[in-house]
């Protein structure tokens, strides 16, 4: 086991980041906001972070509350402009947004050390803290999905009129989401910054907008299994590629395209529906037989 | 128990006039019809009164106050609930979770509440989730519950719709088309449901073509036609009206 932990550390790490990324692209996408907006979220609490820990003293542990906030409260506010806007048009608005965070990191370069980025932050992130907090936001994740508030995301999700017709202040909701996916964001950005000793606005750009909408799309959108399952793939299969060396994004491209075609839920969502649907076809089969044994006794 | 009033309220599309100086009132307690053919303005109507279509002209009121700027939600809110004429359910929720959503305006529980999980989040969905069986077993639909919504037969899924409607116990609920595509089994089962309503109090505005349900539950009964208010009164009395007779002709076999 801990051979294996010692031999594997960097795969975890990375899959533990990308699940925590996963969770703040996904809460966006459940509550029917086509936001990718979580790497502009990430940037900025991964910035604030690192600025704070290399150029003050503030406690650690402060900085990563802080960033978390800065983020949150970014996605609040980011929220209002985009709150009538949809589908494709938001995700556009949303990419800017992130373009616009990236040339500030790139350009304000007395604080950001421009496209350098910003070295020398102390490494105080291991698998355990990230472990941990993974845990916290899954929690956090779960009980939204069993609330008033989940019902709400997934009646946005499904059918906005149906929502407003019932009370549902569409706008609240929306902020709440891009609030949520914020925090999330800027959560574990601020970890990241923590854990890599040195951050550069190009670790934001498009790949890092790919990934995370990678790691939903294979993983689903709508269950705490997605994100999981998504970053899972998204970590191993870079390993069980590496022999196919320059075939690598290739082999990628070709298993997102049969997961979007066979598993358009993505596979944690299938699993997840798989033993739903095995629980109700028993709960039916037991009222059948139940309604047979009265039928016979009368 | 408060009242829905319509005052003199029109609904202009550029030189068409969908609807045009409708008064009418839904009380408390009471079944009322609104009935007219295809096209008449009734769902244009309804959509005006719950929000989600901006008034020309005129007012309306619930309890003696304004709800014609409200926002859908906000109407909603002040206790008038609807159902849609082409049914609109979460296809991928179950039938249970498509009732769940409708106690919304119920929740006591704050976001950071539901987040946290704290036992006022958990009391909130307890609550609904005994109320929501209560109602399935009222609409007989007990069986469905962990079905999914959009998998359900057509009439099956206009009474998750009722029952989604109905769950945060509204004062006025706007039923488009209630028993379309219903059997008479069915629809009977449903007016019976409809008069415990009123019976309870809740005032019900019941949007159909069917003359012959409307008759037989409605106390009032008004008669739109191309958007203009052209009968109303009592159902006998408005079905042997000659104007209603005319812009019924060959639509109404009844």
């Amino acid at each position: 086991m801990i051979q294996f932990y010692y031999a594997y550390q960097p795969i975890i790490d990375f899959f533990l980041l990308s699940v925590g990324f996963g969770y703040s692209q996904q809460i966006a996408l459940r509550a029917g906001v086509f936001s990718i907006a979580t790497a502009g979220f990430a940037a900025l609490g991964s910035y604030c972070v690192a600025i704070l820990a290399t150029k003050t003293g503030v406690p650690i542990f402060l900085t990563v509350i802080l960033g978390t906030a800065l983020a949150a409260a970014v996605g609040g506010l980011l929220a209002l402009p985009l709150a009538r806007l949809r589908g494709a048009f938001q995700a556009i608005a949303t990419l800017a947004f992130v373009q616009i965070i990236l040339s500030l990191l790139l350009y304000g370069e007395g604080f950001t050390g421009g496209a350098l980025g910003i070295v020398g932050i102390p490494r105080e992130v291991n698998t355990w803290i990230l472990l941990i907090v993974v845990g916290l936001t899954m929690y956090v994740m779960w009980n939204i999905g069993r609330s008033g508030m989940g019902r709400v995301f997934n009646a946005l999700r499904q059918e906005e009129s149906v929502a407003s017709s019932l009370g549902v202040n569409i706008g609240k909701y929306h902020i709440i989401a891009f609030i949520i996916s914020g925090a999330v964001g800027g959560l574990f950005g601020g970890l990241q910054s923590l854990y890599t000793f040195q951050i550069e606005p190009h670790n934001y750009g498009f790949a890092f907008i790919v990934n995370v909408l990678t790691v939903v799309i294979l993983g689903g959108r709508t269950t705490l299994l997605g994100p999981i399952m998504g970053a899972l793939i998204m970590a191993i299969l870079p390993e069980i590629a590496r022999p196919l060396a320059e075939y690598r994004q290739a082999v990628n491209g070709v298993i997102l395209i049969l997961v979007i075609t066979f598993l358009p839920n993505g596979v944690g969502d299938e699993i997840v529906f798989w033993f739903r649907r095995r629980k109700q076809a028993r709960q039916q089969q037991h009222r059948a037989s139940e309604k047979e044994a009265r039928d016979a006794v009368s | 128990m408060p009242s829905l009033k319509l005052e003199n309220v029109a609904k202009h599309f550029g030189g068409l006039k969908a609807v045009d100086k409708v008064s009418m009132e839904v009380p408390p307690g009471e079944i009322t019809g609104l009935i007219g053919p295809n096209g008449a303005g009734k769902s244009t109507v309804v959509n005006m009164i719950s929000g989600v279509l901006a008034l020309t002209e005129g007012d309306i009121t619930v309890d003696g106050v304004s709800v014609a700027t409200d926002r859908a939600d906000i109407v909603a809110r002040k206790g008038v609930a609807r159902t849609f004429q082409n049914i609109r359910l979460l296809p991928e929720a179950t039938v249970l979770d498509n009732v769940m959503i409708g106690f919304h305006r119920r929740e006591e529980a704050g976001v950071l509440a539901q987040m946290l999980g704290l036992p006022a989040a958990r009391r909130d969905t307890k609550r609904f989730e005994e109320k929501a069986w209560d109602l399935l077993r009222r609409f007989r639909m007990e069986d469905f519950a962990e079905y999914e919504a959009g998998n359900l037969a057509y009439g099956h899924q206009r009474r998750v719709e009722m029952m989604r409607a109905i769950a945060a116990e509204p004062d006025i609920v706007l039923l488009d088309e209630p028993v379309a595509g219903m059997n008479d089994v069915e629809s009977d089962e449903l007016a019976t449901i409809f008069r415990e309503l009123a019976d309870s109090g809740m005032g019900l505005l019941l949007i159909e073509h069917n003359v012959g349900f409307v008759t037989r539950l409605c106390k009032k009964v008004y008669v739109l036609d191309s958007g203009r208010m052209i009968a109303s009164g009592d159902p006998e009395a408005v079905v042997r009206d000659p104007q209603v007779v005319a812009a019924y002709i060959g639509t109404s076999g009844h």
